[in-house]
């Protein structure tokens, strides 16, 4: 690789990059697809209080952004492949919620970007992965809450409780817990994750 | 209708409606009934939009009916929560259970929100081919030509996950003759298979970027085959369908029917 080349990726995103973020976009949009079944069922089981069961998920949809930002380890990263998560699952696969699912998308991936931005994305340690699962709930709660007409209900401090929980577990530590699985195999090696572990 | 079915869409008034056009309004409308929130409105709505999408898009009866399963049940939830949730003028009560007015109002609104943009996702998934959306909101929406080819790659990738799924799965089953018989199941059997998947499709990305990078994707300026145009056609489409929703809104109003996100706190 010539020098020109070498400045060009450190600005530009190298394609390698750019396509680790479209497949962790897909297949999370295909898994968030299977998530929506299992919200659908989650809910009838639940019966009368099936509408929190998109709280008690809610985390699971915010895995791919703490996966992406550990792997590639560029600002943008996660809010970037939360978004084209939900793209893939609106333009693709077809979602109830419609378009406005990829302005929520991007209201998380900013809230479980927020505590790696901080550390300058150099800690990747639980707390901060739990703090990032509960950014990303907390911050697309006032959203979804004015979208789904929330306000004004007898249960919102419920929803509020259950759904930073699900964002602390599913979306915060079970994202370390991938995180590090997909270290072991090996799959990630070519990519900042090894490079920065190396490093250290 | 979706990614799954691999088959382009058949031709019809909608397929021939230029993508990025087609998502701009899903969008625009999708963003307008956000701040509704009174019954009438998104009902009126979802009728036309029903009427339209039946008219423009050469969908059967019974692949229309469902498609609109999982709008029907999630609206049914939302109805259902809002009346027994939202405090105000009680309609009905028995014990702990009651429902209100103003619940069965919000609650309406919301349902009748759902409708509506599930019909209109409808028409646009079964009249929408994938890939021709990519190339268009590569000419008519300047998204980046390595972002494009990106997502063309991925869009192929998810095609061929349902395959990929069902292989890690039989995979995994064929340990089941070894030890008791019975196929894997449950949540920790799907959650190996989810893991294996992904492992699998980060490999297999990797060796798609070289393989777009060694063939030059993604370079700048390029020239495209069978390039995607708005046309007139479309143009009038899209003045149609934000006349079509500013009448609605605006006699609704006029009527007295139409509310606002204030709906909400009584």
């Amino acid at each position: 690789m010539n020098v020109t080349a070498a400045t060009a990726t450190t600005r530009r995103w190298a394609m390698k990059d750019l396509v680790l973020m479209v497949v962790l976009g897909v297949v999370f949009g295909f898994v968030y697809w299977a998530l929506v079944q299992a919200w659908n069922g989650l809910s009838i089981l639940m019966g009368p209080a099936g509408d929190l069961a998109q709280h008690v998920l809610l985390g699971g949809w915010l895995l791919v952004a703490p996966i992406a930002i550990a792997i590639i380890r560029r600002p943008g990263a996660g809010i970037a492949a939360e978004i084209l998560a939900s793209v893939v699952e609106v333009v693709f696969l077809g979602s109830p919620v419609g378009p406005m699912l990829v302005v929520a998308a991007a209201i998380q991936g900013i809230g479980s970007e927020l505590p790696f931005a901080l550390t300058r994305y150099k800690r990747y340690t639980w707390g901060v992965f739990a703090l990032s699962g509960l950014l990303g709930a907390g911050l697309v709660f006032f959203f979804s809450a004015f979208r789904s007409g929330w306000y004004g209900q007898d249960i919102f401090a419920l929803r509020l409780v259950v759904q930073c929980l699900s964002g602390i577990v599913l979306g915060g530590l079970l994202a370390k817990v991938v995180v590090d699985a997909l270290a072991r195999t090996g799959v990630v090696d070519n990519f900042a994750i090894d490079r920065e572990t190396v490093r250290a | 209708m979706s990614a799954f079915s691999a088959a382009p869409p058949v031709d019809s008034a909608l397929a021939r409606r230029n993508p990025t056009v087609k998502l701009a309004l899903l969008t625009i409308v999708s963003l307008v009934v956000m701040f509704v929130l009174d019954p009438v409105t998104p009902a009126v709505l979802y009728v036309l939009a029903l009427g339209g999408v039946v008219a423009s898009a050469r969908l059967t009866p019974r692949s229309l009916a469902l498609a609109h399963v999982p709008f029907v049940l999630f609206a049914v939830g939302v109805l259902t929560v809002n009346a027994l949730t939202r405090p105000g003028e009680v309609l009905w009560q028995a014990g702990a259970l009651r429902v209100t007015v103003e619940g069965l109002s919000v609650g309406g609104a919301l349902a009748g929100r759902t409708l509506l943009i599930g019909v209109l996702a409808i028409g646009f998934l079964a009249s929408t081919d994938g890939v021709a959306l990519m190339t268009s909101l590569h000419h008519n929406a300047r998204l980046g030509a390595r972002v494009t080819y990106a997502v063309l790659a991925g869009y192929r990738m998810l095609q061929e996950m349902p395959r990929e799924w069902a292989t890690i799965r039989h995979a995994h089953a064929v340990r089941a003759t070894f030890d008791g018989g019975r196929p894997p199941r449950g949540p920790r059997h799907l959650a190996g298979v989810a893991f294996a998947l992904l492992v699998v499709s980060v490999r297999k990305g990797e060796r798609m970027a070289q393989a777009l990078e060694s063939r030059g994707l993604g370079l700048e300026p390029r020239t495209t085959w069978r390039p995607v145009v708005v046309t007139r056609a479309d143009r009038w489409f899209a003045a149609g369908v934000l006349a079509v929703v500013a009448a609605v809104i605006a006699l609704s109003g006029a009527l007295g029917y139409l509310e606002g996100p204030g709906a909400l706190n009584g």
